[in-house]
């Protein structure tokens, strides 16, 4: 069998791949391997391997698994690339590749292939979960928790936020019109992704209070799911991707804005006519429904248009002072830098401070972190320094992922800034 | 395939988690920034101390075991690529800044600190290390130091050995000598220094460095310039630094450039052009808005279009148009034979005449791009090595161009070095005496020839 027809995912970015001129200059952004300081944790390394691969000189061995999931596609190998080689892409091509061969080693399969393509299961085995937690652990550190059961295939003894005891879309309608007396200007539907639904509810209803008291009329479309990054980008699973990606397109076909508040969601659904579009068909509709997607800084900024007058700071954050994690997805895929600053400069209740490298990865990217969990958490450390150098009391961002990450690390580093959503901010 | 005995024992010398041998990591160890070589070593370790280096090197020596040192692996000679196998010592890991010292002007180094976390580190203190090669964010100070690496700030600056103040070396033996000190002046005996300073990894492995540093310049501005013919280009540059002004930097770029600058140049300008100039002068805030006015009265006589960057943030997209150069060609090529003559500068035109004529010869296109000030080129021939009769014609045009750059009493490598690409050279370019001596070095030094064997002057 001539090797070129092995990997078709791989081959469909051959150009990125070849478009690598082995220049360096990818190396000291990279966060893995700023740590790991060895050549495969570099982009250079990894289109190096990938290049072998098609050549035929190694093989998807458990090595060149493992190799292909150490890298958190944040993006900035990319950003700095002067030949403009997208790696990320061609990192996740790969992986799927993998998994074509391979497949998804357990636990993981269970929860990629069955539990987050439905929510509602998703929903119950975490309810459940949740449970055990309370009966069976005691409680540490305030209301973060230490993660059992079976989420602890996802994480070693990771402290994340409590389970809500009542998700999102239980105890919102899915139509939310705006208050007696206001105009509705927009309707949009809300994509609340698998955090804000589980775990951050408050954070949804604050976005939901804060949208319709501006006009904009926000549907929660009952039939969406999750966006599928862990799925498809993490862990290169293309075919249970692209029917999560289809669930959501369907959900939300009427609506001509899709709002989210996690970058990660937003940008990993604006990819998936990248990676999933098989057929004509998928690749329009993709399309279209890339077209619709905006983060809610950017929504408020860009087509809203708020007036500065319009953010009101919560009165639990009055006087003190914020800094700004910008996620990876936000300002390296989504090209969103700005519009969360503008809106925090608008605040004027708080003392906004930039932190060194604001927009350097903070380790969480999925998968990765709960593949390799320590690593991670040293990319989280840098991060950690950054925040502490600013003085701040309070840093946000504006992605679930980075949010929980954050939390954990602050914690056990026993640091005190509290971890929030820039929305939380805002009344 | 190396022993397991050898590679239990480099364990043994470096920690297990410091040591890789498995396929993947291999591969990921043939290669440098050299476009044709490579070859796989058989282990890789990941020393974190003097001492690592310096048993490492013993055992090696006894057992007959090539040591290929290697920093960042951004160098474009193929000077870190482990051509005859054995061990690649990576110094990555070695990656303290020891200390800077803003009262002496110096930094001491441990030998894996990327440069631009150096600079980083620096300039936070108001301080600079002026040698600037554009592999900035991948290349490490021992490399730097192993290349006598310069870059677009040599002009005025100097390059790497006019900042090298100390070294600690492991010897092939694995003895460890301290060379040099801390002061600017020092006049004890030989300038042994001098001699691991651009010796490419084939005499020691330097595991300490300390380097003179300089005050960052108050003020700078970035002029763009473009012309349509290169030789007003380089005799622009001679009027510039003829009229007393030393910029820091001046760079060249012909065509293959240009895209980066389009919406900036109107089209019709840079569509009947040939080269674009970038010059950047430091110093004092007056100085800088005087010494600019210079350049502008200066280059508006010769030049089609003349810009002053607004702001640091246009001059940044200038410089990155230039940074660029080599990916934008090798975008346009299977494959780049890259070269880094050194030509007198006032011979800078004849050079790029009589260069392109060859490759109108030998009918391959190619590109020039290079830190002109100092008349350090980067003559580019694209080719596709698939097609043996087209890379054939490349590599004859290379040669002619390197025989240009020597009868113009150039030189073959400005800042590269010779590694394996250039080895073929090294008798044309340099007196036998010299090759004669530089032989007898070797044998003293590492008589085994165990350090990066292969390279400079010996047949790969
Ligand atoms: C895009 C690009 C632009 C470049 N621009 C410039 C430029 O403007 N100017 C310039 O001068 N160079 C330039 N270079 C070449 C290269 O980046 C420099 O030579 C750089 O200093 C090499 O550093 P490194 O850490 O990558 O060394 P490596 O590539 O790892 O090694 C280079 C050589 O040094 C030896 N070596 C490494 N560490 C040690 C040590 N601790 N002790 C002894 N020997 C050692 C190696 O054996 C090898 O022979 C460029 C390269 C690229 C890819
Ligand atoms: S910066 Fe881009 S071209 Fe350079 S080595 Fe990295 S990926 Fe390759
Ligand atoms: S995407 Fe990020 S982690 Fe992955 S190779 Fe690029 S810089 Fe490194």
């Amino acid at each position: 069998m001539k090797t070129d027809t092995k990997y078709t995912e791989i081959e469909k970015f051959k150009d990125a791949l070849d478009s690598c001129t082995k220049c360096g200059f990818c190396m000291a952004g990279c966060p893995v391997y700023r740590e790991e300081k060895k050549e495969s944790s570099v982009a250079r390394g990894k289109i190096m391997l990938i290049r072998a691969l098609l050549d035929g000189e190694v093989e998807v061995t458990d090595e060149m698994a493992e190799q292909l999931n150490r890298c958190t596609l944040c993006m900035t190998c990319a950003q700095n690339c002067p030949a403009g080689t997208q790696v990320p892409t061609v990192i996740t091509a790969a992986r799927a590749d993998k998994v074509k061969r391979r497949g998804v080693p357990f636990p993981y399969n269970i929860v990629f292939r069955w539990l987050l393509p439905r929510r509602r299961l998703f929903g119950w085995t975490i309810r459940l979960a949740s449970w055990f937690q309370r009966i069976f652990l005691p409680k540490t550190e305030g209301t973060l928790r230490h993660l059992s059961f079976f989420l602890s295939a996802l994480g070693k003894s990771r402290h994340i936020p409590q389970i809500a005891p009542k998700f999102l879309r239980e105890s919102v309608p899915e139509v939310n019109k705006p208050p007696e007396g206001v105009k509705v200007k927009f309707t949009v539907g809300y994509f609340t992704g698998c955090m804000t639904d589980f775990v951050f509810p408050e954070l949804g209803q604050k976005i939901i209070s804060f949208l319709t008291k501006n006009g904009v009329e926000v549907i929660i479309p009952r039939g969406q799911g999750c966006c599928g990054a862990l799925v498809f980008l993490g862990a290169g699973d293309f075919a249970t991707g692209r029917k999560m990606a289809d669930t959501n397109v369907k959900a939300f076909k009427d609506l001509d804005y899709i709002i989210t508040d996690c970058a990660t969601c937003a940008s990993s659904m604006k990819d998936y006519v990248k990676f999933l579009a098989d057929t004509e068909a998928r690749k329009k509709a993709y399309t279209a429904y890339a077209g619709k997607i905006k983060d809610i800084t950017e929504f408020l900024v860009d087509v809203v248009k708020l007036p500065a007058s319009a953010y009101h700071v919560a009165p639990e954050f009055k006087g003190k002072t914020v800094t700004w994690h910008e996620p990876c997805h936000l300002g390296r895929y989504l090209g969103v830098k700005e519009q969360p600053r503008k809106i925090l400069k608008s605040l004027k209740d708080i003392k906004f401070v930039e932190m060194p490298d604001a927009d350097r990865c903070c380790g969480m990217a999925g998968t990765f972190s709960i593949y390799f969990y320590d690593l991670s958490q040293k990319i989280a450390e840098k991060k950690a320094e950054s925040i502490s150098s600013t003085g701040a009391d309070i840093v946000v961002t504006d992605c679930p992922g980075c949010q929980i990450q954050l939390m954990d690390t602050l914690k056990r580093l026993k640091m005190p800034q509290e971890v929030r959503h820039i929305m939380e901010l805002v009344e | 395939m190396i022993d397991t005995k050898h590679v239990n024992r480099l364990r043994a010398i470096t920690g297990k988690e410091n040591v890789l041998t498995s396929k993947e990591e291999m591969v990921a160890y043939s290669y440098d920034g050299t476009q044709m070589w490579s070859h796989q070593p058989d282990v890789v370790i990941f020393p974190t101390n003097a001492t690592e280096i310096s048993e490492t090197l013993k055992y090696a020596n006894e057992n007959g075991i090539p040591v290929t040192p290697r920093g960042g692996g951004t160098n474009v000679s193929g000077g870190s690529i482990p051509i005859r196998g054995g061990i690649v010592l990576c110094t990555t890991k070695m990656n303290r800044i020891i200390e800077i010292n803003k009262t002496n002007l110096n930094a001491t180094v441990e030998p894996g600190v990327i440069l631009q976390d150096f600079q980083d580190a620096l300039a936070k203190q108001g301080l600079f290390f002026p040698p600037d090669p554009q592999s900035y964010s991948g290349c490490t100070m021992g490399g730097v130091v192993a290349e006598n690496s310069g870059g677009p700030s040599c002009l005025k600056y100097g390059v790497t050995k006019q900042y090298v103040l100390g070294l600690e070396v492991a010897l092939a033996d694995g003895k460890i000598v301290k060379l040099g000190g801390l002061t600017p002046k020092n006049r004890t005996g030989y300038e042994l220094m001098m001699l691991f300073t651009g010796s490419e990894g084939t005499l020691g492995i330097i595991t300490k460095i300390t380097l003179r540093l300089l005050p960052v310049p108050k003020a700078n501005q970035t002029v763009l310039a473009i012309f349509r013919d290169p030789a007003v280009a380089g005799e622009t540059v001679t009027s510039i630094i003829a009229s007393s002004i030393l910029p820091s930097k001046v760079e060249f770029m012909d065509k293959w450039t240009f895209n980066k600058f389009r919406g900036i140049i109107p089209d019709a300008i840079l569509d009947t052009s040939e080269v674009i100039l970038l010059i950047q002068v430091d110093g004092l805030p007056q100085t800088v808005a005087a010494e600019v006015q210079q350049v502008v009265t200066i280059t508006k006589k010769t030049a089609r279009e003349v810009r002053v960057a607004a702001d640091a943030k246009e001059a940044e997209k200038y410089w990155q148009a230039r940074r660029a150069h080599f990916s934008d060609i090798h975008s346009q090529a299977h494959d780049i034979i890259n070269e880094d003559v050194s030509v007198p500068r006032d011979k800078i035109a004849d050079f790029i005449r009589l260069s392109q004529e060859a490759a109108k010869r030998y009918d391959v296109p190619i590109s020039f791009a290079g830190h002109v000030g100092d008349g350090n080129f980067h003559p580019a021939v694209l080719t596709d090595s698939r097609n043996k009769e087209h890379y054939q014609r490349a590599l004859k045009c290379v040669d002619e161009v390197i025989e240009i750059a020597l009868k113009l009493g150039g030189v073959i490598s400005g800042e590269h070095g010779i590694g394996l690409e250039k080895a073929r050279f090294l008798k044309k370019a340099m007196d036998p005496t010299a090759i004669e001596i530089m032989k007898k070095i070797k044998d003293l030094l590492d008589p085994k020839h165990t350090l990066n064997p292969g390279k400079i002057w010996e047949e790969g």
